[in-house]
């Protein structure tokens, strides 16, 4: 019964944003209300269809011609419904904060109009059953980041930001629309060529269509297409080296950066590969025997961002840009697991990342909401200004240190008790040992066991810097209300609980491309016992990382004046982010594109084309006589009207010439 | 009486109309002249329709007024418009978007 209003999940919101920009001034929080109640609605119809395909393993498929063989429809599998609930769910509980933390806002209407369509977006990506509606959502999700990271766009610095997350992202957005062309052409020949015909009911560009006709693609476009598809993620999911525009991304307000640059929308990379699994997983093996080529560089790139954003978020000085490397950092372990356990265990990979995406999702958007609630207390975001706030914040100290146990994966192993995160990083990194030990390659295995330890240092000086010792300012803090605090309350539970979920939900994911295609998922590779030391070695990490942030930052026992100097040229490095702002803006923006490419197009276009031909003949020319034709624009209203008539009488006498008549 | 009355004072309704908007130069006047050219259009329909028994004519009339006067009720409001920064609606006076 909700399954056959799931269109009503991306309408709802669509109709809030409308009625939301257009009427919430005068309405009770600039609005907020509308948006509230559809997501509400988006969550209940998601959760309703969870409830209703769930047990009899179904899945809803709704589709609708839309032009020259392309179509516009619905895909629920086991993959769309989770994610899903998760946005549409986090979505609302953002918003309720939202109520709160925006209320000294004067452009409330604006905000929670573009949330609104955000949302809408973001949930019209999941829903998608064809890879250009596909698109068409993604390139809309893009936009309203770009509007609500500008959303201060008085300030030089956000509007700048909103610029770079824009560019950036659109490299990303440039590949993965090559990427959709050359496998239209690809399907398009193999219909041509090989004799395969799209399904009856079915359309050329839908995942079914596309998964189906994997065989008969030529590997090599094959592994082509996935690494374009993967170059858009990487643009979206803020993956090395289109990482850049994240962090400044935090420009935006936080509730932002909670619900666009943490929970959901950058998601959307990890969902693309996620959802275009079987056509990364089909790639050919050259670089590496038996794992795939696309999985292998999807593990790559993930491994090593993980690691590399990690080092950056032990420096930041600012609460909000430890978080968004923290983001890029978790999005990178979500990469990883899809290339490495996509290597070991085929389809159940996308479990594997899926549900460390959510519970992502839960423990990332808590600790950018409590972030939130401390800026708004203290109105600072530099941690070296903040500390000693615990004791005036009890909640917000409380539910953000249980996200960061969930962030840095503390847990006990064997009798598997432990936080959101515990479940889904071990997992993965668990996955990436066993990567190791099948293919003999150790290196995604490193980069995911430093980058953890490192994810639990960066996560507990943080808070021990905001929480613990004496304030550092003179600035006046308190708690927030309740309409903020009892979002984060809720998010907490989710952090710490959800993790039991976890044997469920890989079970539920597993089946998922089974369902879509009939066919039964890759057979599972053959189980590796795992030494002891193997199993707890990232809750020991973990562990440790919070032994040394305590020890350094609580207890003072090292002093870190000299390591955090200018003096100290490692130090400089990581806060400087390995200057890819300054490579990105000066070599490649200044240097590259506006002295080298815009300069040479420049002189070609004026001293040769305008200097020889155009300027001296045609331009003179044209421009001569635009001279005597504006003299006919008289400004004389009776001149026009004059020869209006002047013309219609004309038209009604060769009327009569050519067609005769009485 | 005959269609031929009809479209001879249509067309006599058309000509004035025609000959306000060239001659005139106060912004009303000229708002008045399109009515009635509107007008003279509306009531060729309406005799068409009738003498040929058919009500399309009728409809497409009723439309043309309604639109005749969301037309007027934006005009005015520009010429309002104009004499409040301008302080006047003689349209000779109002061409800076000549050359």
């Amino acid at each position: 019964m909700f399954s056959d209003y799931a269109a009503l999940i991306v309408l709802l919101p669509v109709i809030a944003f409308v009625l939301t920009l257009f009427l919430g001034k005068k309405l009770y929080s600039g609005g907020a209300l509308l948006p509230i109640a559809a997501i509400a609605g988006s969550f209940i119809i998601s959760f309703g269809t969870f409830l209703e395909i769930y047990p009899k393993d179904g899945i809803v498929q709704q589709s609708w011609p839309w032009f020259a063989g392309m179509n516009i429809g619905i895909l629920i599998d086991p993959l769309a419904v989770v994610m899903l609930m998760m946005v549409s769910f986090v979505s609302l509980l953002i918003h309720i904060y939202a109520v709160g933390y925006m209320s000294h806002d004067h452009a409330k209407p604006r905000y929670f109009a573009e949330t609104s369509l955000f949302t809408a977006a973001m949930l019209s990506v999941v829903l998608s059953d064809n890879i250009l509606q596909f698109f068409i959502s993604w390139e809309l999700v893009g936009l309203c980041s770009f509007l609500l990271i500008g959303f201060w766009y008085h300030k030089p610095s956000a509007a700048a930001a909103a610029k770079k997350a824009f560019l950036v992202t659109r490299v990303g957005d440039v590949l993965f629309l090559t990427g959709i062309v050359l496998l239209y052409v690809n399907m398009s020949e193999i219909i041509a060529g090989r004799g395969f015909t799209v399904p009856e009911g079915n359309f050329i560009l839908q995942f079914k269509t596309m998964f189906e006709a994997i065989p008969l693609i030529n590997p090599t476009q094959l592994t082509y297409i996935t690494l374009l598809f993967f170059g858009g993620a990487i643009g979206k999911s803020g993956q090395f080296p289109l990482h850049g525009w994240l962090p400044d991304a935090m420009e935006g307000p936080t509730t932002v950066s909670a619900l666009i640059h943490a929970a959901t929308m950058v998601t959307a990379g990890v969902y693309l590969v996620a959802r275009t699994f079987p056509m990364f997983a089909a790639t050919p093996s050259t670089l590496s025997a038996g794992v795939p080529d696309s999985l292998l560089i999807v593990a790559y790139v993930g491994g090593f961002t993980a690691l590399f954003a990690a080092t950056m978020g032990l420096v930041m000085n600012d609460i909000k840009r430890v978080l968004a490397y923290s983001t890029v950092s978790q999005l990178g372990y979500m990469m990883l697991a899809l290339g490495t356990a996509g290597a070991v265990v085929g389809a159940q990979a996308v479990g594997i990342s899926m549900f460390h995406l959510i519970s992502h999702a839960f423990f990332k958007a808590l600790l950018f909401l409590c972030a939130g609630s401390v800026i708004h207390a203290v109105g600072t975001n530099d941690i070296r200004e903040m500390g000693g706030l615990f004791g005036k914040m009890k909640i917000t100290g409380t539910t953000m240190f249980i996200a960061a146990l969930a962030l840095a994966g503390i847990g006990i192993p064997f009798i598997n008790i432990g936080t959101a995160g515990f479940f889904s990083k071990d997992m993965i990194i668990e996955k990436a040992f066993e990567y190791g030990e099948l293919k003999g390659d150790f290196i995604p295995y490193a980069f995911a066991i430093i980058a953890a330890l490192l994810t639990s240092i960066y996560i507990f000086r943080l808070w021990f810097m905001a929480f613990t010792g004496k304030p550092r300012s003179e600035r006046h803090s308190h708690e927030s209300p309740g309409v903020m605090t009892r979002p984060l309350m809720i998010l907490a539970l989710f952090a710490l609980f959800f993790g039991f979920a976890h044997l469920g939900f890989y079970d539920y994911l597993n089946k998922n491309f089974e369902l879509m295609t009939g066919e039964k998922a890759a057979p599972e590779g053959e189980s590796l016992q795992m030494s002891p030391i193997i199993v707890l070695l990232p809750v020991i990490v973990g562990v440790l990382g919070f032994l040394i942030s305590y020890a350094i930052y609580h207890k003072k026992m090292l002093d870190m004046s000299k390591l955090v100097s200018s003096e100290n040229p490692l130090y400089k490095l990581l806060l400087n982010r390995y200057y890819e702002p300054k490579i990105g803006a000066d070599i490649i923006g200044v240097k590259l594109t506006h002295d080298v490419v815009a300069q040479s197009g420049e002189f070609v276009d004026r001293k040769i084309i305008d200097g020889l031909v155009i300027d001296n003949i045609i331009g003179n020319t044209l421009f001569k006589l635009g001279e005597f034709v504006r003299k006919l624009q008289t400004g004389v209203v009776q001149n026009y009207a004059s020869v209006i008539l002047l013309g219609l009488g004309l038209l009604i006498i060769l009327l009569r010439i050519k067609f005769g008549g009485t | 009486m005959s269609l031929y009355t009809y479209l001879l004072i249509s067309a006599i309704i058309f000509a004035i109309g025609a000959y306000g908007i060239i001659t005139q130069r106060s912004g009303i006047k000229i708002l008045m002249c399109i009515e009635l050219l509107l007008n003279s259009a509306n009531l060729n329909l309406v005799a068409f329709s009738s003498f040929n028994g058919n009500a399309t004519g009728q409809v497409f009339a009723i439309f043309s007024i309604a639109i005749a006067a969301a037309e007027a009720a934006i005009g005015f409001a520009i010429l309002v418009a104009l004499f409040r920064v301008r302080d006047t609606i003689n349209l000779d006076d109002i061409n800076i978007l000549r050359w």
